[in-house]
């Protein structure tokens, strides 16, 4: 190679924007990438790297042609590749797990070509990480597209910093699913939908009166009552009384959500775990499971003098029976080669379990808690309109009884909301706890 | 290079003694045999391919190498020392012979790096520290630097295949157990995995047990190659690979392996067919 002074690095900025990768790079980036090339020469014929060598540097012709041929065994399309000013090769060292040269490299005439360390490169690349990766990406489609590379070999690597890397704060990752979502139709669908129902109670009741919708509140008359700081039947965004009867049942949800989560995913893990513990509890387990939540009340007002704590109980059921059996069959769908492999390893019995089993049985386990929050509010509100003094579900019978119609609405759209946020708040909980499996979604759903 | 002496180094460890061992499955009506009275012999530091069709219970003689269930009779020893016998007809699972499961078993919630650091962790031989550092320079040498912390879901089957592989050579085992371990991969892949699974090989010279459909892939990774019989499982025949080692891709064009092919292919095709007829008869 001929070691003669070339291009200085200003110049390099306009080839730089005539290669793929680069295309729609910013200034700056442009400045940081230009700044780390090495111009060489090299003479008509002579070899710039063989098929096998370290992949170490990435090569941008600036003047000359360069002829690219794939080594045996990589069968891209088409194994021959010649380009000219503002063609992009040796980039295998950015190919996920690829530290080897695909392919073999010569001038066919003399050629000016700016080398770029791969290191620095990605280096550069990841100090704005989110226009890194876009370069990145476009390697990607490049080394597809123009270099006919499979798409299975042609993974890059991806940078640190970048949407689901390493470093990504699972908030970060939160925040990026959601701008994923703003910018899929889903949201405007949902809007629609929200849309079309509200419009069609206030068709129903208000516009055409609808016989059997006679007695119903419509929208316009709960709204109001709603938003009404002085409402006709004592209950709106401005009384306290709301947010009391609001705080009384997320408090015996979470007591019962808490308690049922506690008890019900060990004992679901120790049922799915031992043969001879489920053999002595599941039958039994399996007999009180289907009982209805209201059959219980009776009991639960005789077992618990408080009327606090039977309300509280009866919430409780439903979400033990729904995490213990969900957490169970977590244990229960693990592939005996994970337990296998973990003994191989050398692991203990304790060690499998922990490291195995728990881990393993997550994805049933969150499943489980989302049912069981469900169910929790379910039985709240049935426990709260039975007996209980506070609580969205006394809210509900007593203004049935008072005849306060719209009140009645305002509980239940309550209930739905609070229901939602904290059904959420379980979602939430769950991929932070399995970061592996939101990240396994995310690559499934691009 | 010998090759009845595989591997350069002459390895005293990992010689494997399979001797006249049963296993019949008890179903309910019929019990099934799935290995009859099969006896082989795989030295120290050999690749021995199994071939046989499927269902034969290829994978259940290894199962019993591994220690997963328990022979009917029988024995089965490792330099000496019996793994299993008549006495004592389940070995007990251990770091000394790992196994590469037929559709992959790395833990998904553990990224690749933790999976790799997994076996000297729980047994307590390496700090966690010098694990990662060990199984980071072990990553590496695989072709799999930049990959350590991304989850196997993230990554390609081939590199998972590989991931695994150094997982279980973390360990220093003197056996590898691999069960049809490509069997789901592109023939690409198959291909790049093939010399991938040589160089690691020719590093590191432990025994592999290497359970495969392939007769291609068999003759040409293996110092010997087993055919099974169709069910019960037992050697019919038992080729020796005169091509040396180390082999590369170039082998496959070469007049010897096309001729051991040949040799092969007729027994390896009348057991397959036989399988299938049993499968006529019974389903
Ligand atoms: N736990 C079991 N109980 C009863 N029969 C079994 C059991 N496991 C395997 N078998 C039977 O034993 C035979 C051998 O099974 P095995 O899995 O060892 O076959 P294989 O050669 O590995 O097949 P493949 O190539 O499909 O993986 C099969 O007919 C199978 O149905
Ligand atoms: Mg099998």
């Amino acid at each position: 190679m001929l070691n003669a002074q070339t291009a200085a690095p200003g110049d390099v900025i306009p080839v730089l924007r005539e290669s793929i990768p680069f295309v729609d790079a910013s200034g700056a980036l442009l400045q940081r990438v230009a700044a780390l090339g090495r111009p060489r020469r090299y003479a008509a014929g002579e070899r710039i790297y063989n098929a096998g060598d370290e992949a170490d540097d990435i090569y941008v012709v600036v003047s000359g042609r360069v002829e690219h041929v794939f080594g045996p065994g990589i069968s891209a399309q088409e194994s021959l590749k010649r380009m000219g000013r503002g063609g992009v090769f040796g980039w295998a060292g950015l190919v996920l797990g690829q530290t080897r040269r695909f392919a073999s490299a010569t001038a066919l005439e003399p050629s000016e070509i700016l080398c770029i360390g791969t290191e620095d490169l990605v280096r550069a690349l990841e100090v704005e990480p989110l226009e890194g990766g876009a370069v990145m990406d476009r390697f990607a489609t490049m080394i597809q597209r123009e270099f006919t590379m499979p798409a299975l070999l042609a993974k890059v690597r991806r940078l640190s910093g970048t949407p689901l890397t390493e470093e990504m704060s699972t908030l970060s990752l939160t925040l990026y699913r959601m701008s994923l979502w703003l910018k899929s139709p889903r949201p405007y669908l949902m809007l629609i939908g929200f849309a079309l129902f509200l419009g069609l109670w206030y068709l129903f009741v208000e516009v055409w009166k609808l016989p059997r919708f006679r007695e119903m509140p419509g929208i316009t008359t709960v709204v109001k009552e709603w938003l009404s700081p002085a409402p006709t039947y004592g209950l709106s965004v401005f009384t306290e009384e709301y947010y009391q009867h609001i705080a009384v049942s997320i408090w015996r949800v979470a007591q019962a959500f808490l308690l049922a989560t506690l008890l019900g995913v060990p004992f679901g893990l120790f049922l799915g775990w031992s043969r001879r513990f489920k053999e002595y509890v599941f039958p039994v387990f399996e007999l009180l499971r289907p009982i209805p939540v209201l059959a219980w009340v009776p009991l639960a007002i005789v077992m618990f003098i408080a009327t606090e704590s039977a309300v509280v109980f009866l919430a409780f059921l439903a979400s033990f029976f729904a995490t213990a059996l969900n957490t169970m069959l977590g244990v229960e769908s693990i592939d005996e080669s994970y337990v296998r492999a973990a003994n191989c390893l050398g692991a203990s019995r304790w060690q499998v379990f922990r490291h195995v089993i728990v881990p393993g049985a997550l994805p049933f386990v969150f499943t489980g808690l989302q049912i069981s929050i469900g169910v929790s509010w379910f039985s709240l509100v049935a426990a709260e309109m039975v007996s209980g003094q506070y609580g969205l579900g006394y809210v509900i019978n007593t203004s049935f009884m008072m005849v306060r119609y719209p009140t009645i609405v305002i509980g239940m759209v309550t209930l739905g909301v609070v229901g939602y946020a904290t059904s959420a708040m379980v979602r939430i909980a769950g991929d932070y706890m399995m970061e592996w499996r939101v990240r396994e979604l995310a690559l499934a759903e691009r | 290079m010998d090759m009845h002496q595989p591997g350069a180094a002459a390895l005293t460890r990992g010689r494997i003694l399979i001797e006249d061992v049963v296993k019949t499955y008890p179903t309910e009506g019929a019990a099934v045999m799935a290995v009859d009275h099969c006896s082989l012999e795989i030295e120290a530091g050999e690749i021995c391919m199994i071939v046989g069709p499927s269902g034969c219970g290829k994978t259940t003689l290894l199962n019993a190498i591994a220690g997963f269930h328990a022979i009917t009779s029988g024995r089965i020893v490792m330099d000496g020392e019996t793994l299993c016998s008549a006495e004592k007809p389940k070995a007990e699972p251990g770091p000394d012979r790992i196994v590469v499961f037929q559709n992959g078993a790395l833990f998904p919630w553990k990224n690749n790096l933790e999976n790799v650091i997994f076996g000297p962790v729980m047994q307590g031989k390496l700090a966690r520290k010098q694990a990662i550092d060990k199984g980071r320079a072990m990553m590496a040498d695989a072709g799999l630097a930049g990959v350590e912390r991304n989850y196997p879901g993230e990554v390609s089957s081939g590199m998972r295949r590989r991931v695994e592989i150094v997982r279980a050579l973390m360990n220093d085992p003197k056996a590898l157990l691999l069960d049809e371990p490509y069997r789901a991969l592109d023939s690409l892949t198959k291909s790049v995995m093939h010399e991938a699974l040589l160089e690691i090989y020719y590093k590191n010279k432990v025994t592999i047990f290497f359970i495969t459909h392939d007769l291609e892939e068999a003759i040409f990774l293996g110092h010997k190659v087993a055919i099974m019989t169709t069910r019960p499982c037992r050697p019919k025949k038992v080729l020796t690979v005169d091509i040396a080692h180390p082999r590369d891709y170039s082998v496959l064009t070469t007049k010897r392996f096309r001729e051991l092919i040949e040799e092969t292919s007729e027994a390896v095709h009348e057991e397959a067919l036989k399988a299938f007829q049993a499968g006529e008869r019974e389903g």
